[in-house]
């Protein structure tokens, strides 16, 4: 609602003088106020509880009531229960300072139905600044007012919508990322098993090439349970750090081994790769690493073996690369003995799209395998 | 030599506690006792005498290991290590707790594991490496600071 005040140029005022036109009916200035659309009243504020003194045919219509009914009355009779007491207030503080005042009101009927009145009040002085009357123009907006209610009940609705569909998913997606963790945990427990079952077999067996059959068993499981470990951990459930996953491999493997003398040298970048590429990976370095710890390294003179196994992974351009690579005895030298686990390299190549070649380090043999990669997101977190 | 540690298994998968036992025992520890639920491990911490206890999340009367650790804590009697595989169920303070294995874990994580924890219960802080899979609690990782 405004309340603005107006100040005319001094020599409008005197716009009907100009015009040296008659009062009385043949005055039209008067008659445009009776005739007008517009509904309009004037007031006299030197009698008690400034009084309606005229009224035009156009309120009379707006209000339902009849000349006699209104004049002599203050005009506060068109306000009711529902009328908002603020714009009440607007009114009256306007005319107590002399100002102008312009304000959307609910007003009543002399029918009880109500509308909503876009009012203005404007104060009449003399050449003194005595105020001598009120004018007040009245304009029925009640379709405008509608409009306005529909939309903010419009947004209103629309928001709360909004609010509950939001309240839906959210509690969809807790109890689906609940439900994750409850399957990851299930898998998780059974890889363990599964590992338990092996160890504890293992255990039962003298025949040492079995023993070797089931450690390497051992070995393909265990690299599946350090991704599993490392699976779902992250913020984002579909992306997988193969760094860290590489460093608890290698340490794995290497402790495992108990061949002291060889050292781990890792150049790994923190890089996500999808958590479908995860499994395939983790097999595919176990295969590597674990094939140059058997191959690779001949035993020195004093029983011992000594060597480095190096891991790289870096990201050149759109694609993931691994090296795996020893600085022993080199392809040539190394056992054929590789069928299932080369055939598994192969496939799991194949699986990830990956070109592999192996060259020789002179001395020792580097693996080379690099396949395509999804561009890394930023702030990942995990852990 | 430093002294074997006496551990006390709180886990509800049989298979999984039989081997947790052989493990323990091949690196040169015993176990003293074996608990599937909350109630189980509150009686058998009364009456065993244990240096640490494993203890995993989900036990066979529900999700109430976090409950386990903080009777034990309470208890004083021993030291607890959550082992389980679903590490996000432990409070940020660890109800106590030394630190958390996740599962599944190798042998060699294993193995490490004991001798860390050997290292830290007999005589802190302990000297080896901290080992892969092994998460310290807030509490622990400022007095157990890891050697590298």
């Amino acid at each position: 609602m405004d309340w603005k005040r107006t100040r005319e140029p001094a020599d409008a005022w005197h716009m009907t003088d100009d015009l040296h036109v008659e009062h009385g009916k043949g005055d039209p200035f008067a008659a445009a106020i009776r005739a007008t659309r517009m509904s309009m009243i004037i007031t006299d504020p030197r009698r008690p509880d400034n009084p309606i003194v005229f009224a035009n045919d156009a309120f009379l219509r707006l209000t339902g009531y009849e000349r006699h009914e209104v004049l002599g009355k203050n005009c506060r009779f068109l306000q009711g229960p529902k009328t908002d007491k603020e714009a009440v207030g607007q009114i009256r503080t306007a005319i107590e300072d002399k100002a102008d005042v312009s304000v959307d009101i609910l007003n009543y009927r002399k029918d009880g139905s109500t509308f909503w009145n876009a009012l203005y009040i404007s104060p009449v002085s003399n050449d003194k600044g005595e105020v001598q009357f009120f004018f007040a123009s009245q304009l029925d907006v009640s379709d405008r007012k509608r409009s306005e209610h529909r939309i903010t009940a419009d947004k209103d609705r629309f928001e709360k919508a909004v609010k509950e569909r939001t309240a839906e998913l959210e509690a969809a997606l807790e109890a689906q990322t609940t439900l994750l963790h409850e399957v990851d945990h299930r898998v998780k427990n059974n890889l363990q098993m599964i590992s338990s079952l092996i160890i504890m077999q293992r255990r039962t067996i003298k025949d040492e090439a079995t023993r070797h059959s089931l450690t390497t068993m051992l070995e393909r499981i265990e690299a599946l349970s350090t991704v599993h470990r490392r699976l779902y951990q992250s913020k984002d459930v579909s992306r997988f750090d193969v760094s860290d996953f590489a460093k608890d491999l290698v340490t794995d493997l290497l402790t495992a081994s108990g061949r002291s003398g060889i050292k781990p040298k890792l150049e790994l970048d923190p890089i996500v790769i999808s958590a479908e590429k995860a499994t395939p990976v983790a097999l595919m370095v176990n295969e590597l690493v674990t094939n140059a710890l058997k191959h690779a390294f001949k035993e020195g003179p004093d029983g011992t073996t000594a060597g480095r196994i190096g891991i790289k992974m870096s990201q050149p351009d759109g694609h993931f690369n691994i090296e795996v690579s020893d600085d022993g005895v080199g392809m040539a030298e190394a056992n054929g003995d590789a069928s299932f686990g080369m055939r598994l390299i192969k496939s799991l190549a194949r699986q990830l799209h990956a070109d592999i070649e192996w060259r020789d380090a002179g001395p020792g043999t580097k693996v080379v395998i690099s396949m395509p990669n999804e561009p890394q997101q930023e702030g990942l977190s995990h852990d | 030599m430093t002294e074997p540690l006496k551990v006390l298994i709180v886990e509800d998968e049989a298979l999984l506690a039989m081997e947790l036992e052989s493990l323990v025992e091949e690196a040169g520890h015993s176990v003293v006792g074996w608990a599937t639920s909350s109630a189980e491990a509150r009686s058998m911490v009364e009456s065993t005498d244990a240096d640490i206890a494993f203890v995993d999340i989900h036990l066979t009367d529900g999700p109430t290991g976090v409950d386990v650790a903080h009777y034990i804590g309470e208890k004083k009697r021993s030291m607890v290590v959550f082992m389980t595989a679903n590490p996000k169920r432990i409070p940020d303070h660890f109800a106590g707790a030394i630190g958390v294995i996740a599962k599944p874990y190798t042998m060699n994580g294993l193995t490490s594991a004991l001798r860390y924890l050997q290292e830290g219960v007999r005589r802190p802080p302990p000297v080896s490496t901290r080992p892969a899979g092994f998460t310290l609690s807030p509490a622990f990782e400022a007095v157990w600071a890891p050697a590298a």
